[in-house]
């Protein structure tokens, strides 16, 4: 027996398959990456269909392909130690112009809350559950980020889209509590790993509640203030 | 040796290589192409057509595996399956990236729609799933929902294309393919 509702078991069909939109399937993967019961039941599948793979006829590589692929490696350790390099290769470049229908963002972002209760990044250590879950959007409404707002002046943010960090750069992320308050820092960030932002004397989130993430100079916005292009915004969902 | 040993063998490399390349030691991905190479790129090859869009492919997979090796978790099923679900996604970003594609001179587009086209053939089917338990579940489906299984996992349709492929509402594609897969999995459970 699984615990999983059949909205999620049907996703991760889906996502098994290859049938699910490439900014859906990230957001997917975040889930995944927090569940460990949908992880396994996302690999069993995976193993029994393995066997469909293994039917294709081998392939020959190419004289110096394996030493291509490895100088390719070394220019992206390159390119990671000063940004998160986006070719245009790139799963969000391919589908810019695709956002994932409202129904099944909302889905996701219910089953992120849903699943994650008690258990965070590297799943030792029991998370609060948060107060408020934002999916923040690019200007084409593809998903770059979740915020998750614990209300106890702390916060969580995840991106879930290769976003281009210059070296001058730094990522900033933003709410805005009420309009007598204005735009608040959360945290800067230099890349965009996983990471719990710590403030001080926030109101508790509400709901529609707006969060943002922008690009800032290096160190953050030298006004206290957003300056930079939006990198994504999204309205909080309540989750409590 | 049997069978399972080499399996075993073979898993217990692909973990190591990828510990490895989670540690930053670039022999991992090299180990992972001397196991598998070959039979990577010929899934890439049956779903892309193209030898230089299946190599591609296979290069974005390995820098994907690079980077991710150390999420991976321990119990998400195997190695292997994690490698070959990195590789059929990048395949399919190939595949549904408008742009990419239409670099292409149209005559090779077209060659490469055709081609996908002829991946699952309606007769002998078998020929996909290899042999064991897979292939006996799969041939205990109604030819429809068996064929659009197929469809999207093996050549990399999408639910809209297979909706218009096989002449039926995409409400319709999507319930058939669901519940054939539900079958599937109880089969194989």
């Amino acid at each position: 027996m699984t615990g999983l509702s059949d909205d999620i078991l049907d996703l991760a069909s889906d996502y098994v398959l290859g049938l699910m939109p490439e900014s859906e399937a990230r957001l997917f993967e975040e889930i995944i990456e927090r569940d460990p019961e949908l992880a396994r039941l996302v690999g069993a599948l995976r193993d029994q269909l393995l066997p469909l793979d293994l039917s294709a006829p081998p392939q020959d590589l190419s004289d110096g392909f394996v030493a291509r692929v490895q100088a390719g490696l070394e220019t992206d350790k390159q390119a990671h130690s000063v940004a998160e390099p986006e070719t245009d290769m790139s799963p969000r470049s391919a589908n810019s112009n695709r956002a994932p229908s409202g129904s099944v963002l909302g889905l996701i972002a219910a089953a992120v809350v849903g699943l994650a209760v008690g258990f965070g990044a590297g799943w030792l250590r029991p998370l609060p559950e948060p107060q408020v879950i934002a999916v923040l959007l690019d200007d084409q409404g593809v998903p770059q980020a979740v915020v998750e707002d614990y209300g106890n002046d702390t916060a969580s943010v995840r991106f879930v889209a290769d976003i281009d960090v210059p070296a001058d750069r730094s990522l900033q992320v933003w709410t805005l509590p009420s309009p007598e308050i204005g735009a608040t820092s959360l945290g800067v960030l230099d890349r965009t790993a996983p990471t719990r932002l710590s403030f001080e004397d926030l109101p508790g989130p509400t709901a529609q509640q707006l969060y943002e993430v922008t690009l800032e100079p290096a160190g953050g916005s030298p006004t206290g203030r957003p300056t930079g292009p939006i990198i994504g915004k999204g309205f909080a969902a309540p989750q409590v | 040796m049997s069978d399972d040993d080499t399996g075993q063998d073979r898993a217990a490399q692909l973990r190591q290589a990828l510990a490895d390349c989670a540690a930053g030691r670039e022999g991992g991905i090299a180990a992972i192409l001397e196991i598998e190479g070959r039979q990577l790129l010929g899934v890439a090859q049956r779903m892309l057509s193209r030898r230089d869009l299946a190599e591609e492919a296979l290069q974005d997979a390995m820098v994907q595996v690079w980077r991710k090796a150390a999420n991976l978790r321990p119990d998400g099923g195997s190695a292997r399956g994690w490698i070959y679900a990195i590789l059929r996604n990048r395949c399919l970003n190939i595949l549904r990236d408008g742009r990419r594609l239409a670099i292409l001179p149209p005559a090779d587009l077209a060659l490469v729609q055709e081609a996908r086209q002829q991946i699952v053939p309606e007769e002998n089917w078998e020929i996909l799933s290899g042999p064991g338990k897979l292939r006996q579940c799969l041939g205990g489906l109604d030819g429809q929902s068996r064929q659009v299984i197929l469809l999207a996992y093996v050549a990399g349709f999408s639910h809209g294309e297979i909706a218009a492929r096989q002449n039926m509402p995409l409400g319709t594609a999507k319930s058939l393919i669901r519940r054939g897969l539900s079958a599937l999995k109880e089969c194989l459970s």
